[in-house]
């Protein structure tokens, strides 16, 4: 009976192994014409890219050189726009020459860039790019969106403004940072509603931009009540890198927030933004925190600390982390004139890990 | 029925199941990494690393590279090193304990002085001999470090206590980096929200044949010399299907040694580097895994596929023995640290599927194969031809090579650093050779392996290397 | 006047390239720092024209390279996407005589070119 069933089975599994190896040897034959097939048909696309290429850096060169026009040159300038307009209806060719014309305005201002604007709108592109913001695939909605913010047509900026909350990520980058380069501040309003978090990748990004606009002393404590932890710490963020000192009381509420990641912020920020009293705000609540914090703590306390504050932190030199007591003795070496000189005194009188840290901030000092 | 016909079907069946089993990684393998680039390849046309590399809001970073015996080559590399795109960058040599000149030449390139330098020391480590730092104010951003010899594992734990750093990158001293490298490793970690990013997982391609002129690429060549030819197509296949995969699943287990960016706070929490290992690379990254599992924090792996890190494959067969031989111990000894996550439903992904596959496919597959392939000889010598079983190993030898065409192709779709259709040609036919060339040398290389680890021979297999010489065309 | 440009952008390179010619300017072209450093002695420019973020070396490591060869002639004009303070404050400590930031005019471009060129006249 199993002997039955054993030579049955074999020959079946005879014309399984035989259906396998052929469907391995025919997909292997269909990958190797489609790699060929795909290598031709790029060569061909870049061929023709070729001639693209010739209308777009003619485009470019008119909007480079605007000044002295004549009718000749209006003449060219007219029959190469022509020529675009003809390939406009190819989606391959309208994705290249939009993207030869963005970068290149990228890089450009003044008169220049307004010319290649005006190409591109002569071109239909922001109709194109309007009706790709609906598209259904992320990269192309936020492509449209690149493209509109820096082709600088505002008259989409509600369009725009609907996707800062978008459930992609990437397209709810590009809207926001379209806010940023089209309004400035004013544009932040976004971080009103929005509720998914603000990775600190866009948030460098979003700075970045800031820091290319005048700055403004628009309302920022109102982002630290928010219930997004992400827009608290770029709200401090914003406080810290735009010295706004009045807000130094809000800041310090945040120290008391639930997140961590909140509270970290606001122990950096008060690095920079402190009173005599931060101080005591920060020693205060040095033993709720983790260690994270605490060594955030006493590196502050090196520009926040001052003499009345030694007896924290030599407290802190017993500490069993080393990281906490070098960052407490260089706070100490900074409190005060004297600072270095008690801190000396103290090390002569107990163990030997102070001592390596005292040459080591004296070194520092040196450096 | 007799006992050589119940041999015979079992060892037929045996091999059909495990081509079946193949055949159904491969296409899975084959599937997420296509939608992982993809998902990549776009997002990346969104990301503009020069604003990143001007920003000063950038997590700072440190360079870990252990140099050892490395004299030669060092001043160029360390120059290519400080010259990375990355605003808050600290480079770290560490010199563990080399027998020649690195250290003197060191200093006379980059006027070093010996500083008064606390080392925090929260990893346990060999005895630091001197940590010194340059009186050039063009050169701040180098430290170099000067140990006691140790191993490549104890070098980097010396490393992550220097280091001042959120994340630290480490990679070979001899490795040539891309300008924006560290900007791209840098993202992943940048762009978590949800999930913290622990690791962050860079490519090794092979710089066999490239012009390589002060310590960076100048121009990609397909290598000229068979071994690294074929490890060519190794890597691409490794990296641009294997690792992208199985960072879709977010079961992504090990970060090339030569290339990865870490966690700095992370790696502390869990112990560093294990210097009882020689796959101090791997075990980590299972262990800082593992940690993260055990706390209960979403967590992941990320993996960059851009080609970054340059590095030279060995180019004879004995080194290159040597080397699969070691990696074949690292792999075995990772997974015995870690047994208790075989198939543990409370290590999710990693217990469940990352854990199971290398212990099957990495570990398991060579010694099947070889004793396969030898059980099959001998049975065709001493009874009959077998030749169902014949049939089934050429199939799988046909999907094999189905496979390395598959990776070539996605290499030429994405990021086609070979240019020439004469080398896509030669990586093709590299394919096809493969199988009967190079993979029994490797799988005999991973059976020697096995042997040495049960023989406690933990040799550490030094890799001499040809080194890149300035200006010196390879 | 000769002007030798580095760019690694290649349609920026183009335009940069585009406009001074026709302004009637000698152009030299390089892609990288190392190559416009080592151009420098085969051209001999009037001017300098360098982007900071470039592969081989950077932009700030050309401008002491001219300054360290021409330690009077040859003025450094810089064109870059990086405005911070800090760079552009290293920029000038390294010698540098002009700074302009990306986007550029191409106008004001060719304005701040012509200056460098009447001071050689004179």
């Amino acid at each position: 009976m199993a002997g039955r069933l054993l030579t049955y089975l074999i020959k079946i599994s005879w014309s399984v192994q035989n259906i396998a190896v052929a469907a391995v040897v025919a997909l292997m034959t269909c990958l190797l014409v489609f790699m060929l097939l795909y290598m031709y048909v790029k060569s061909v696309r870049e061929k023709k890219q070729h001639k693209w290429r010739m209308i777009s850096d003619m485009l470019i060169n008119k909007a480079i050189f605007y000044e002295d026009r004549d009718e000749i040159e209006d003449q060219i300038l007219a029959s190469v726009l022509e020529a675009a307009q003809k390939l406009i209806v190819n989606r391959y060719f309208r994705k290249f020459i939009a993207g030869e014309l963005v970068s290149a305005k990228k890089n450009i201002s003044g008169a220049s860039a307004d010319s290649l604007k005006q190409f591109y709108l002569q071109l239909g592109l922001d109709k194109y790019a309007l009706k790709n913001l609906e598209s259904r695939q992320w990269y192309v909605k936020a492509e449209a969106i690149q493209e509109l913010t820096i082709m600088h047509t505002d008259e989409f900026i509600d369009q725009l403004h609907t996707h800062t909350n978008d459930k992609n990520e990437y397209v709810r980058m590009e809207a926001q940072a379209a806010m940023v380069q089209f309004k400035g501040f004013d544009g932040l309003d976004f971080l009103n509603s929005i509720s998914y978090p603000l990775s600190n990748w866009q948030q460098i990004k979003l700075l970045q931009l800031l820091s290319l606009k005048p700055p403004s002393t628009i309302n920022i404590d109102k982002w630290f009540k928010s219930d997004n932890n992400s827009v608290v710490i770029f709200a401090l963020k914003l406080a810290r890198n735009y010295h706004r000192f009045e807000l130094h009381d809000a800041i310090t509420e945040c120290l008391d927030h639930e997140n961590a990641d909140v509270r970290y912020e606001a122990i950096r920020c008060l690095n920079e933004i402190y009173t005599d009293e931060t101080a005591d705000h920060l020693i205060s609540r040095f033993l709720q925190q983790g260690l994270k914090h605490q060594v955030a703590i006493a590196r502050a306390m090196q520009n926040v600390g001052s003499k009345k504050d030694e007896l924290f932190l030599f407290d802190l030199l017993k500490h069993e982390s080393d990281e906490l007591k070098l960052h407490a003795a260089r706070a100490l070496a900074n409190a005060s004139k004297e600072g270095l000189l008690s801190l000396e005194k103290y090390s002569k009188e107990s163990e030997e890990a102070i001592s390596q840290i005292l040459m080591h901030i004296k070194g520092e000092n040196a450096a | 029925m007799s006992w050589q016909t119940f041999i015979l079907h079992l060892f037929t069946y045996g091999i059909l199941l495990y081509s079946i089993v193949i055949l159904i990684c491969y296409l899975l393998i084959g599937a997420f990494s296509i939608m992982e680039t993809r998902s990549y390849l776009h997002k990346n046309s969104f990301t503009d690393y020069r604003m990143l590399a001007s920003s000063t809001e950038t997590p700072s970073m440190s360079i870990l590279a252990p140099a050892y015996n490395e004299g030669p080559t060092i001043i160029e590399n360390v120059r290519s090193l400080l010259s990375l795109h990355y605003h808050n960058l600290e480079v770290i040599i560490i010199n563990d304990g080399s027998k020649d000149d690195s250290l003197e030449r060191l200093i006379e390139a980059y006027s070093l002085y010996k500083a008064d330098y606390f080392v925090n020391q929260r990893l346990k480590t060999k005895p630091v001999k001197g940590v010194y730092r340059s009186s050039n104010p063009v050169y701040r951003k180098l430290v170099v470090v000067d140990k006691e010899n140790g191993g490549k594992a104890d070098a980097l734990n010396v490393g992550v206590n220097i280091a001042r750093s959120d994340y630290f990158v480490c990679i070979d001293v001899d490795c040539v980096l891309e300008q924006d490298a560290l900007l791209k490793l840098a993202k992943p970690f940048l762009e978590a929200t949800t999930q913290r990013v622990i690791a962050a997982g860079g490519v090794v391609r092979i710089a066999n044949s490239c012009e390589i002129e002060g310590g960076r690429l100048v121009k990609v060549n397909l290598p000229k010399q068979f071994l690294p030819r074929i490890q060519t197509l190794e890597y691409i296949r490794a990296f641009l299907l294997s690792r992208m995969a199985w960072t879709k699943l977010n079961g992504l287990l090990l970060i090339s040694g030569a290339f990865g960016a870490f966690d700095r706070e992370i790696v502390i929490n869990c112990g560093g580097y294990n210097s009882k290992t020689v796959g101090e690379d791997m075990e980590l990254v299972v262990r800082m895994r593992r940690y993260m599992e055990e706390l209960g924090e979403p967590y992941k792996v990320a993996f960059i596929p851009d080609p970054l890190c340059w590095t030279e494959a060995p180019s004879t067969y004995r080194i290159l023995g040597r080397q699969r031989n070691r990696w074949t111990r690292g792999t075995i000894e990772t997974l015995r640290a870690h047994k208790k996550m075989f198939f543990n439903p409370s290590y999710g992904i990693l217990g469940m599927l990352s854990y199971p596959y290398w212990f099957f496919f990495e570990f398991l597959a060579p010694i099947i194969e070889f004793f396969g392939t030898l059980g099959l000889i001998y049975y065709c010598f001493k009874y009959a031809v077998n030749w169902e079983a014949i049939l089934i190993m050429i199939g799988v030898i046909c999907l094999g090579i189905l496979y390395s065409i598959f990776a070539i192709m996605m290499e030429v779709l994405t990021y086609h650093q070979y240019k020439q259709k004469r080398d896509i040609l030669h990586l093709v036919l590299v394919a096809i050779l493969e199988p009967f060339v190079f993979h029994p040398f490797v799988v005999w290389s991973a059976v020697v392996g096995n042997f040495d680890l049960l023989r406690k021979n933990n040799s550490w297999g030094e890799m001499t290397r040809a080194g890149f010489a300035p200006n010196k065309k390879i | 006047m000769k002007i030798l440009v580095a760019e690694d952008d290649q349609l920026m390179m183009k335009m940069l390239e585009f406009r001074l010619r026709k302004d009637g300017h000698e152009v030299i072209i390089t892609h990288d720092g190392r190559e416009a450093v080592s151009k420098l002695d085969e051209f001999q420019p009037d001017l300098v024209i360098t982007d900071i973020m470039m592969p081989y070396l950077s932009g700030l490591e050309v401008v002491s390279a001219v300054k360290k060869k021409y330690p009077t002639g040859t003025p450094v004009v810089i064109l870059s996407g990086m405005g911070q303070e800090n760079v552009v404050l290293e920029a000038f400590q390294l010698g540098a005589d002009d700074y302009m930031t990306k986007p550029f005019s191409p106008n004001e471009l060719s304005v701040r070119v012509r200056r460098f060129d009447m001071s050689a006249i004179k």
